[in-house]
């Protein structure tokens, strides 16, 4: 029983955390409820803490709470990713008017972390689709926080919309794998899948059904219509947490679902949907990307994109593709909240999200546009940052499946995707801007939040080894 | 392995039978036994004993749909305290009297500061 209560420490902290969060809003002055998101980043950095001092799994993974949840590493690098996208994300909302005082945002911000939390944790059908229903309303609601804003709204009613019909097509497929092996412990199900008894074009059908919501969540080909939208439209900070610490929620359960529940041996057609759904995403997303003009928009093709690329490292179904593919989230969570930083503090000052008015801004802040810079340079797979390591991760996993084909259209993608990033700082770097004598005011929670993102982007590309590590250990104790 | 399946399903026919038998012997008795005098305010549509003022679709204030929302927390409330009261004896008597009664305790908390929350952002405040 303690030891049940230990491992979920993290939920338990993160459920008191909201329940303060509704009381201190409550009894703060109006004139200091601009502490909110410091206050809560605060929190879910102690969260952090206390997972990381009292919630590590032992070396075996466990099944806790009735096969409810697990309990292995998997679950804790993940929680771990979710927390640290969540802290950030809070420090980035400082200086989001219509966000930053309304400590309902906040509260909404937690119970979405703690549903992911669970996502990465669930051991069984109902509970997970308990944990993705938490992770998702609260961030229908963010999406459309600014309810004065038109695209706001619309952001969000999409979001929704889009949500509630993938959960019902999801949960259809939990309902047809219940019927055919008759539980809903994922590792039951697991053992039944390997006995060979249950129709395997069945399975495959009911998989199909349960990938249209994960693939919604993580959003790649066919089920990303929904994203560049929403992410125009929700407030920056929702927009870089959705495409991190969400996405990283979606991906936690991809690999948990199609590497430990359906094993390639006894479904091969995976494989092949996987590999295909990874490609489209890949092309689909870099070549839109290259046609706009909204650097969110941009960010959210590029996000599709790179859902494709750790696609890859699922297509591979083998250790080596599990690792990679929580190294890549890792990395792809730290590059892209330092890269929605910058949009966020330009946004702040200049309010346009436009690329074109990101002209100028190496002369007015050399310091923003060098974050900008590294950031881009990382999601494009350039060493000696974190990107280029995660890339070469991916395509060393698809390549040792012997799914070479799928590591050259990865590799000629990322040369696709560096074309546009390198378009934008372009732009930053070369053109001429209005407003350069103009200071750029940072502030110094922003600052602290962008310049550990930026460090921890360098070290995940040449300190390796921990991460590394934890990525192998992740993987290991998914089977 | 499927007749298990079946008969591990027998109290639902059961309770499907007893209640389409309920229903239907109300609704039965009703109609045999009852007496029917129409009038025009009975042939009215959604008929509840009020002459109908204007039409169904008018905008209804927001404040209604706070008070539903809460109804519907507190309703929610009540549903759990209701097995919860069933199976507390059974703790009692194995020892986990202390366990049972807490873990309750956690979930009014939660719920009070839910109600703290709605009374404090004035949902209760109907003017």
């Amino acid at each position: 029983m303690q030891a049940n209560t230990l491992a979920i420490l993290p939920e338990i902290s993160l459920a008191v955390l909201a329940a303060l969060l509704i009381l201190i809003d409550l009894r703060l002055k109006p004139e200091r409820k601009a502490l909110l998101p410091g206050i809560t980043a605060a929190g879910l950095l102690a969260v952090l803490a206390l997972t990381l001092a009292f919630a590590r799994p032992g070396a075996a993974p466990e099944s806790i709470w009735g096969g409810m949840l697990r309990h292995d590493t998997a679950a804790f690098v993940f929680r771990l990713i979710f927390l640290f996208g969540a802290a950030v994300t809070c420090l980035f909302t400082i200086g989001w008017k219509q966000v930053e005082r309304r400590g309902e945002f906040f509260v909404l911000l937690v119970l979405s972390t703690l549903g992911m939390t669970l996502m990465a944790a669930a051991g069984d059908l109902i509970m997970l689709f308990l944990a993705i229903e938490t992770a998702s309303i609260p961030l229908y609601v963010m999406a459309g926080f600014m309810t004065a804003d038109e695209k706001s709204t619309e952001s969000g009613f999409k979001y929704l919309l889009f949500g509630a019909l993938t959960s019902s097509v999801m949960v259809y497929g939990f309902s047809l794998l219940y019927g055919f092996a008759g539980t809903t412990d994922l590792y039951a199900l697991a053992a039944a899948v390997a006995s060979g008894d249950l129709p395997p074009l069945g399975l495959l059908g009911a998989l199909v059904l349960v990938l249209a919501g994960f693939g919604f969540k993580v959003a790649v080909v066919p089920f990303h219509f929904w994203a560049p939208d929403v992410y125009e439209g929700a407030p920056t900070p929702v927009t870089a947490f959705l495409s991190t610490a969400s996405k990283s929620a979606g991906f936690a359960v991809v690999v948990r679902f199609l590497l430990a529940v359906f094993p390639a041996a006894v479904l091969p057609q995976i494989i092949g949907v996987a590999a295909l759904m990874s490609v489209l995403s890949m092309t689909l997303g870099n070549s839109a990307a290259l046609a706009q003009r909204n650097i969110k928009r941009l960010l959210a093709y590029s996000s599709i994109a790179h859902a494709g690329y750790i696609l890859m490292g699922v297509a591979a179904a083998s250790l080596l593709g599990a690792a990679s593919v929580v190294y890549y989230l890792a990395v792809y969570l730290v590059t892209n909240l330092a890269a929605f930083g910058v949009v966020i503090i330009y946004f702040n000052v200049v309010g346009s999200d436009e690329i074109k008015d990101y002209a100028g801004l190496s002369r007015r802040h050399p310091g923003l546009a060098f974050a900008l810079l590294v950031a881009l340079l990382s999601l494009a797979g350039v060493p000696p940052l974190g990107g280029f390591f995660a890339k070469i991760l991916v395509f060393a996993a698809a390549v040792e499946a012997g799914l070479i084909w799928l590591a050259v259209a990865g590799v000629l993608n990322a040369i696709l995707g560096l074309y546009y990033y390198l378009m934008v700082l372009k732009v930053v770097y070369l053109d001429r801007g209005p407003d350069e004598d103009k200071p750029l005011p940072v502030r110094r929670a922003h600052m602290a939040a962008l310049v550990v993102c930026l460090l921890l982007v360098l070290a995940l590309g040449t300190v390796l080894g921990p991460m590394y590590d934890w990525s192998n250990l992740a993987a290991g104790g998914l089977f | 392995m499927v007749t298990n399946l079946l008969t591990d399903y027998w109290p639902i026919l059961v309770l499907l039978l007893v209640s389409l038998g309920f229903a239907g012997i109300a609704m039965g008795g009703g109609l045999l036994l009852g007496p029917r005098r129409s009038s025009a305010r009975k042939q009215e549509a959604y008929e509840s004993g009020m002459r109908a003022i204007g039409p169904g679709t008018r905008q209804m204030p927001v404040r209604f749909y706070l008070v539903a929302v809460l109804f519907i927390l507190f309703d929610i409330e009540v549903i759990f305290f209701l097995p919860w009261a069933v199976v507390f004896r059974q703790y009692y008597e194995n020892g986990l009297g202390a366990f049972i009664l807490l873990e309750m305790l956690v979930f009014i908390v939660i719920l009070l500061v839910g109600y703290a929350y709605a009374w404090k952002k004035g949902a209760l405040e109907w003017e």
